[in-house]
């Protein structure tokens, strides 16, 4: 297989991945959403995830061109803040991602695109009890890894900062959003889209084990 | 407890279609999108007012489609901001020549999704502006009135502005009508019991027997304050002393009035504690104008209920006034 046939694997058993670790973990994402916001969280993660399966299924196309069109699906099905964010987040890098090479380099480039129209978009700073939380360590500890580092090897070093990103918004007041509104209730509760973007990651780890590992 | 529902996924789909069966004589169903328009719709030289959110806060926002109110609701799901994209379709579906106004409840959800959409219409030529409601005075101080919520005050933003589009005024003026209706209102709501989403075995939230939660939000997000329960009196007294305090800066002495049940609170019950409101309303010197005791902005089968002042003049006056049709709300 070419670079950019395992690219399309990876990016396909990621997108399922993604929904089975997600709906494994439906309950505790809607319970941590409902700490100081509308519980919805869980489902609405499964909702856009089938949805971004869904909208693949049928596509030849290129990593770059599925991961578009992935985003577009999953905001759309999803709706509300999340849905936009994480839909935006898959597009930015699915342009970037193209049909180029897939390696650490690309990939970082891709986070790192899909990372500030995140944070263009929620205006969300580290430090607001966001998914920029666990998203912005992990795009810089990628970025860390030398250029010529397999990508798994550079996701598997990189997953541990997304992981303490996640951990550490249980100390944080929320600034954005709608648990904002509830100032100090939300201390004491990770963020939920934090939470599941460390699940979104894993899943990928998984994804280019089974496909380059 | 939620109970009426198939496949909770469903949830969304299967209430417009049931909305669309059961008003279809003042909606349809926009073709290819969460939302409906009005029979009329897009009405030639006249603003298309649209508005939307979640839903789960019947008659919010589907049930004030029709003359005299919005051109269309765009329905997300249940305490979802809807996708950008059906944002788009729906205000593809009714915009006019005179432009479209987006009014909805200030959440981050809808503020993301809408200005995503508004954006992709400006770039398509259609002028699209935007007044989000900021009523909840639980939501943010003083100060930052642009930072607070939307919550019943949708209503009267709603109400007024669908009359200012309807009398066929210009883009500029009915945003500017809208932006005045919402920097005179003011909400604030008091909470008993927590809501519970379709599908769900357990509410969001609950509150203690023999307690009651203060500046709760439509989505059952827990309130601000936690205080014990107090007879009705105390209740209206503790509502007005929210309001009054943060009075807008030039009110008047008239105000709408709409006390809103939030979808578990019995109508005598509000009856009860509204007896109290007008009275210190009256002590206070104003003048209650057309008061509402209503359901107008629910939060699925959450026990509780609001209260929302509007400061009205003689511009404002005549908008709320106005005729206007719709499944939740008929003014002849």
């Amino acid at each position: 297989m070419g670079s950019s046939e395992i690219a399309v694997a990876v990016v396909r058993r990621w997108l399922a991945l993604a929904l089975e670790v997600i709906t494994a973990h439906e309950e505790e994402l809607g319970r941590l959403d409902a700490a100081a916001g509308d519980g919805d969280h869980g489902a609405t993660m499964v909702r856009g995830l089938r949805a971004a399966n869904a909208a693949v299924e049928k596509m030849s196309d290129g990593a770059g061109r599925l991961l578009i069109e992935a985003g577009a699906a999953f905001s759309d099905a999803s709706g509300g803040a999340s849905g936009a964010l994480i839909g935006a987040l898959l597009s930015s890098a699915g342009r970037v991602l193209d049909d180029g090479p897939f390696d650490t380099a690309t990939a970082t480039k891709a986070l790192q695109a899909g990372l500030s129209m995140v944070m263009r978009l929620g205006k969300a700073q580290p430090g607001d009890k966001t998914l920029v939380d666990a998203l912005k360590p992990f795009v810089d500890a990628l970025a860390a890894q030398p250029a010529d580092q397999p990508l798994l090897a550079a996701w598997r070093a990189a997953l541990p900062a997304a992981q303490a990103g996640a951990a550490a918004t249980r100390e944080m007041v929320a600034k954005r959003g709608r648990s904002a509104k509830l100032g100090e209730r939300s201390l004491g509760h990770a963020d939920p889209g934090a939470t599941s973007l460390v699940y979104l990651l894993q899943a990928m780890e998984t994804a280019l084990a089974e496909e380059c590992g | 407890m939620t109970k009426l529902y198939n496949d909770p996924a469903d949830f969304r789909e299967e209430l417009i279609e049931g909305f669309v069966a059961a008003y279809g004589r003042f909606v349809r169903r926009v073709p290819g999108a969460s939302g409906v328009m009005a029979l009329d719709a897009p009405r030639p030289g006249k603003v298309a007012l649209v508005i939307g959110g979640g839903s789960g806060h019947y008659p919010a926002f589907c049930g004030y489609v029709g003359p005299g109110l919005a051109a269309a609701a765009v329905m997300g799901n249940v305490f979802a901001a809807p996708s950008a994209e059906q944002v788009y379709r729906v205000t593809k579906a009714v915009a006019s020549d005179a432009g479209v106004l987006y009014c909805y409840g200030n959440y981050s959800g809808d503020v993301l999704n809408f200005d995503m959409a508004e954006l992709r219409c400006q770039e398509e030529g259609i002028d699209v502006r935007t007044v989000r409601v900021t009523d909840d005075v639980a939501s943010a101080p003083r100060g930052q009135e642009d930072e607070r919520r939307g919550i019943a005050g949708d209503f009267f933003v709603f109400k007024i502005a669908g009359a200012a589009a309807a009398r066929g005024d210009s883009l500029d003026e009915v945003e500017r009508l809208a932006r005045k209706a919402n920097a005179r209102t003011r909400s604030f709501g008091v909470a008993f019991g927590g809501c519970t989403l379709p599908g769900q075995s357990a509410p969001l939230f609950t509150v203690e027997p023999g307690r009651m939660e203060l500046g709760l939000g439509v989505h059952g997000e827990p309130g601000v304050q936690s205080s014990h329960m107090r007879p009705a009196r105390e209740i209206a007294d503790l509502l007005l002393d929210a309001l009054l305090a943060d009075a807008p800066p030039d009110a008047g002495s008239t105000v709408a009035v709409l006390l809103n049940g939030l979808g578990a609170t019995q109508y005598e019950e509000m009856f009860v504690l509204y007896k109290d409101v007008h009275r210190r309303l009256l002590a206070e010197g104003l003048s209650p104008y057309k008061p509402i005791v209503n359901e107008m902005v629910t939060s699925l089968d959450m026990a509780g209920c609001s209260l929302t002042l509007c400061w009205l003049d003689e511009e404002l006056t005549p908008l709320l006034d106005a005729p206007c049709a719709s499944a939740a709300y008929i003014n002849c």
